[in-house]
C-alpha cells in the first residue's frame, strides 16, 4: 500500500476516477487488516460472525469516509480518523445484536420504592449496621424520586445498574446516545446537588455500607 | 436474553444485595459528576486526536481533561477509544 500523508489522501478520495479506487482499495485492506483484533473482546477470532462482521464494517466505514470527507480537519492522521468511524459502526452493530431481544419493559426498575432492602449475604453485620444500611437506602431512593423523572430513573437503571449501552438505552427510549449522555449528566448532577444541600457526604454513606 | 436477565438478578438478589450494589455504583458515579462534561458527540469529534496523543506517551489527561474524564464517565465511548487504540496499535505492526 503505498504511504500518504493527509492531503494526498483528500486528494486521492476526491478525484473519482484511478486515484480514487486505489485509495478506497488500500484503505479497504488496512480496515480488514486492524479490525479483528480489535474487536476480539467481542468476537472470538473463530466465530464465523466476526469475518462477516468485519467485512460489512469495511464496507460502510468506505462509504461514510467519503461522505464525510469534507468535515476531516486534519487534526489526526487520516487513517486514525478512518479508524475511528470503523469502531463506531462495528461497536454499534455488536451492542444492537448483543441487546436485540431487551424491551423497554425490561429497563424499567422493578423493586418497589417503599420496600425496606434485605441484605442477605451479610449475615455477619450487626443488626445496627443493617439497619442504618436499609435507611440510608430507603432515604436514597426517596431522594432519586423526589429529583428524577421517571425517564431519568428508567436510564439511569439500566446504564448504571444493569450495565446497559447508552447507544442501544437511547435507542429503545426513541432518543440518541448524546442526548442520553446530556439526561444522565443532568441526573447525576442534581442527585450531587440534593446530597450536598443535605450536607450528605458521598463518603461517608459508602463508608456506611461496608460496614 | 430475558432468561439471562432473571439469572442476573436473581444471582444478585441473593448473593450480593442489589439495593446495596446499585446504590453504590450509583453513588460512585454521582461523586465523579463535574458541572461542565463533554457530551459523547463532542468527544468523538477529538477522539482520535486524544489517541494520537496516547500513544505518543503524552499526557492525554493532562492535555484534554475533559475527553479524560467523558470516557471515564461513559461506557460506550470507552469502549470505542479502547477498540481505536487497538487498531491504532495493529496497523503500526
Amino acid at each position: 500500500m503505498s504511504e500518504r500523508d493527509n492531503e494526498t489522501w483528500i486528494e486521492d478520495l476526491n478525484t473519482p476516477g484511478p486515484k480514487q479506487e486505489a485509495a478506497l482499495a488500500d484503505l479497504h485492506i488496512t480496515l480488514l487488516k486492524v479490525l479483528p483484533r480489535a474487536l476480539t473482546r467481542w468476537l472470538s477470532p473463530d466465530d464465523p460472525a466476526l469475518e462477516m462482521l468485519v467485512e460489512d464494517t469495511a464496507q460502510d466505514t468506505l462509504l461514510q469516509v467519503l461522505d464525510k470527507l469534507d468535515t476531516f480537519e486534519s487534526r489526526s492522521q487520516f487513517t486514525t480518523w478512518v479508524y475511528k468511524i470503523a469502531v463506531r459502526i462495528a461497536l454499534t452493530e455488536l451492542r444492537r445484536k448483543r441487546w436485540k431481544d431487551v424491551s423497554l419493559d425490561e429497563i424499567t426498575e422493578t423493586s418497589g420504592q417503599d420496600t425496606a432492602p434485605v441484605f442477605l449475604s451479610n449475615r455477619e453485620h450487626d443488626p445496627e449496621s443493617k439497619t442504618e444500611q436499609n435507611e440510608t437506602i430507603l432515604h436514597l431512593k426517596a431522594i432519586m424520586m423526589e429529583e428524577l423523572t421517571d425517564k431519568q430513573r428508567q436510564a439511569m437503571n439500566a446504564i448504571v445498574v444493569q450495565g446497559m449501552p447508552l447507544e442501544e438505552v437511547a435507542r429503545l427510549m426513541g432518543s440518541n446516545r448524546n442526548a442520553l449522555y446530556k439526561l444522565m449528566h443532568d441526573s447525576r448532577l442534581r442527585l450531587k446537588r440534593r446530597l450536598e444541600m443535605e450536607d450528605l457526604s458521598i463518603e461517608e454513606i459508602l463508608e456506611i455500607f461496608n460496614r | 436474553m430475558k432468561n439471562f436477565f432473571k439469572l442476573f438478578k436473581h444471582r444478585k438478589q441473593t448473593v450480593q444485595g442489589p439495593e446495596q450494589a446499585s446504590m453504590q455504583m450509583l453513588l460512585r458515579s454521582v461523586a465523579m459528576t463535574d458541572e461542565q462534561e463533554l457530551s459523547c458527540d463532542e468527544v468523538y469529534a477529538l477522539v482520535d486526536q486524544f489517541a494520537e496523543m496516547v500513544k505518543r506517551g503524552e499526557d492525554g489527561s493532562g492535555l484534554m481533561p475533559m475527553v479524560q474524564k467523558h470516557l471515564n464517565m461513559c461506557p460506550d465511548c470507552r469502549e470505542e477509544y479502547e477498540a481505536l487504540l487497538k487498531m491504532m496499535e495493529d496497523s503500526t505492526e
